[in-house]
């Protein structure tokens, strides 16, 4: 690195940081790493205590392939990243926006930039992690040498999903008939390992390789797929700024008017269901409970599969995690726009947030009412469909209103700040926790749990009810603008 | 009567005092002006003025509303911020109809066609305010500020991005309205325009008002300028 590229990197690196603390605090954005080390820490515990019959192949396979795919979310970061930040934080600049009136490239600002989040994640992920398993090493006889390893062998796989997404989302900007081919064409190498078992994970994940071949061979390989997936990406990165102009024409007063059922909300109702329409949000918002639900398959198969003990999950069980996706959509939602002209009048973040939460119900009772009507039907327990529903509701009711009452128009915060993840964790896992437990003996129509479900739902609804009365209360004197960046 | 009074007000930002012990009064039909160096706390005392942010201590009282009603505040009065920055995915007209429905306003349409004509917009009412140019940006700011057409008006840089023939147009406009006994407060470095339109200017920095009056009272030699005072009273700061 030159002298400039060395300066640049290590601004943004300060940047970077300094965002961070904006989001979430000071003290939340240093208690980050500890909450890592202390979840990774228990995490190994718990693995090794509770997933007896998981075997080390699964494990190490699950591990890289969350690695590759945090990689890969943050990779595509990268390049929204100018765009929503922008929109997100009203007018906090990058340096990301250097290009556009300094002589230098947007391509060395973008290969800084991806070094800059590699280098972070590493330090604020990676490494606490790793030392998190590292203390819970002799619990679970794991060597430390290969804890090390295996911390590197996960920041590979997280290279490698950072560096596909990097080239993935440069190529959408230059032709998106190229970002398709280059997709499908993944996508196909994903598939030849599952389903089709053509290939092994670890020929294609190379640093899973590693671990069976102990040869370093796959990491230099790795390596290399790596930095020629990020080279390609900044390569592809033109130099270019799109200029075009979107137009539509005026949609507010006729949605304002089909709102008006609503009553007074239906002003601000018009506001955010046009720009979640127009930002293309609204595809996040309804798609986003496939993710979760195929998350939930996935815990019930580790706990079938790791802890040996088949799980008699039902469509019930299911439901308390349809609701719990509200937090994502809720989250999707708020991210949209800045808000900041709002501050010039006469309305207060209260209002916009009792408007993002209608629209949030609005959008969300029909999509999470089908969702458990097609688990339903797909597990043949139609009966417990009605059920389900109200789990469903009531979960995702209690959940939003406990995410609107703790961040408002700021979840960012909930994901990083240590202390409002667990004040939303107390909230909202004992009730959900009780309602899978009570799912779990609902066999053969037992009518105590229920009973017990039934009752649990009703209690989140009644808890809701004071809390939406309490949202603008507590937002209104706030400002819209985004948090003071002075250091 | 005042239409505008903040007593001994202050407000700090961790270590720095933005606005310190200031005390200034704006009557009905004055244009006032606020000048001051970047970072001198002008922007930062109109937010305290519109509502948009807490004095730390001493009164505020805009349009007859004090401060602990910003709504109060923001219904009565219409305001400009620093900031041009109308929302992302709405389109210019969009986001004028919003402005007139969250006041209430009876004839959006009407009013909605007026202002964009004012500044010639009608071609890009259907452009989404992210796709606008900065100066068409402020354009819809100033529209937006307009558009209910209040008695009083606080504006941070209004001439900023725009072109000379809207800056003459704003110009004219703000000059009607205080023709008409209404009031206009405005934080601006251009000290041309201020000088051709203000009544009464405060120069302010370092967070405390330096001096205030007319024009005239602030001379201390003939023929002083706008230009020329501020830039004694500052370095004199």
């Amino acid at each position: 690195m030159d002298s400039l590229d060395a300066r640049l990197f290590a601004a943004m690196l300060r940047e970077e940081l300094r965002l961070h603390r904006s989001l979430i605090g000071p003290m939340g954005s240093s208690l980050f790493p500890a909450f890592v080390f202390a979840l990774s820490s228990a995490m190994a515990v718990a693995a090794a205590l509770v997933f007896r019959n998981l075997r080390y192949a699964t494990i190490l396979l699950m591990l890289h392939a969350a690695s590759w795919l945090y990689g890969c979310f943050v990779g595509a970061l990268g390049h929204v990243g100018e765009q929503a930040m922008t929109r997100r934080l009203g007018q906090v600049s990058m340096l990301l926006q250097l290009p556009q009136i300094h002589p230098v490239s947007l391509k060395r600002t973008m290969g800084l930039f991806y070094l800059k989040d590699a280098l972070f994640y590493l330090l604020y992920s990676f490494v606490p992690m790793t030392a998190g398993v590292a203390l819970a090493a002799p619990l679970a006889g794991v060597p430390l040498g290969s804890v090390a390893l295996l911390g590197a062998t996960m920041f590979l796989s997280f290279m490698m999903g950072m560096g596909l997404s990097f080239l993935l989302s440069a190529l959408v900007t230059r032709s998106k008939s190229a970002a398709t081919v280059f997709g499908l064409s993944t996508l196909g190498m994903i598939s030849a390992v599952w389903p089709f078992g053509l290939l092994e994970p670890g020929q294609l994940l190379l640093p899973l390789g590693f671990w069976w071949s102990r040869d370093p061979l796959p990491l230099v390989a790795a390596s290399l797929v790596s930095l020629v997936l990020s080279t390609a990406a900044v390569l592809t990165i033109g130099e270019c700024f799109d200029s075009a102009q979107e137009r539509h024409e005026s949609m507010f007063l006729p949605t304002e008017s089909r709102l008006s059922f609503t009553g007074g909300m239906s002003t601000l109702l018009a506001k955010e269901w046009l720009e979640l329409l127009r930002s293309g949000a609204l595809a996040q918002v309804v798609t986003g409970f496939v993710g979760l639900i195929l998350g939930v398959y996935a815990v019930v198969w580790l706990f079938e599969a790791g802890v040996g003990i088949p799980l008699p999950f039902n469509v019930v069980s299911y439901s308390g995690f349809v609701g719990l996706v509200g937090v994502m959509a809720y989250s999707w939602m708020t991210n949209v726009e800045n808000n900041e002209c709002l501050n010039a009048m006469p309305v207060g973040v209260g209002r916009v947030v009792e408007a993002k939460v209608a629209l949030y119900l609005l959008l969300t009772a029909g999509a999470s009412a089908g969702y458990v009507a097609l688990i339903g039907l797909a597990r043949n327990e139609l009966g417990l469909v009605p059920l389900g529903i109200l789990v469903a509701e009531a979960t995702s009711v209690y959940s939003v209103a406990v995410t609107a009452h703790l961040t408002g128009l700021w979840t960012n915060a909930m994901f990083f700040d240590a202390r409002v993840l667990a004040r939303f964790s107390a909230a909202v896992v004992p009730p959900l926790t009780a309602i899978e437990v009570a799912s779990l003996f609902m066999g053969g129509g037992a009518l105590h749990a229920m009973g017990a479900v039934v009752a649990v739902s009703l209690v989140q609804l009644a808890l809701s009810l004071p809390i939406f009365r309490g949202m603008k209360g507590k937002w209104e004197r706030r400002s819209f603008s985004f948090a003071a960046t002075s250091h | 009567m005042s239409v505008i009074e903040a007593v001994n007000v202050s407000k700090r930002f961790g270590e720095v005092e933005a606005v310190a012990d200031v005390s200034l009064e704006v009557q009905a039909g004055e244009f006032f002006g606020l000048f001051g160096p970047n970072g001198a706390g002008k922007t930062t005392l109109l937010r305290m003025l519109t509502g948009q942010l807490d004095p730390d201590s001493g009164e505020i009282r805009t349009a007859g509303v004090p401060h602990g009603d910003p709504m109060g505040i923001k219904r009565a009065v219409g305001i400009v911020p620093e900031v041009e920055a109308p929302p992302t995915f709405l389109t210019a007209r969009e986001y004028l109809e919003l402005s007139c429905r969250i006041r209430e306003l009876d004839g959006v349409p009407v009013r909605v066609d007026r202002w964009l004509g004012f500044f010639e917009m009608d071609g890009m009412g259907n452009v989404l305010c992210r796709d606008l140019s900065k100066g068409q940006r402020q354009k819809v700011m100033l529209a937006s500020a307009f558009v209910h057409e209040p008695r009083v008006l606080l504006l941070d840089e209004p001439f900023i991005n725009l072109d000379p023939i809207f800056q003459r147009r704003v110009r004219e406009y703000l000059r009607g309205l205080v023709d008409e006994s209404r009031t206009v407060f405005m934080c601006t470095h251009i000290l041309e325009i201020a000088e051709r339109l203000c009544t009464r200017v405060a120069v302010i920095n370092r967070g405390r008002i330096v001096d205030q009056g007319t024009i005239d009272q602030m001379r201390v030699a003939d023929g002083e300028g706008l230009e020329e005072i501020f830039m004694r009273l500052v370095e004199a700061g």
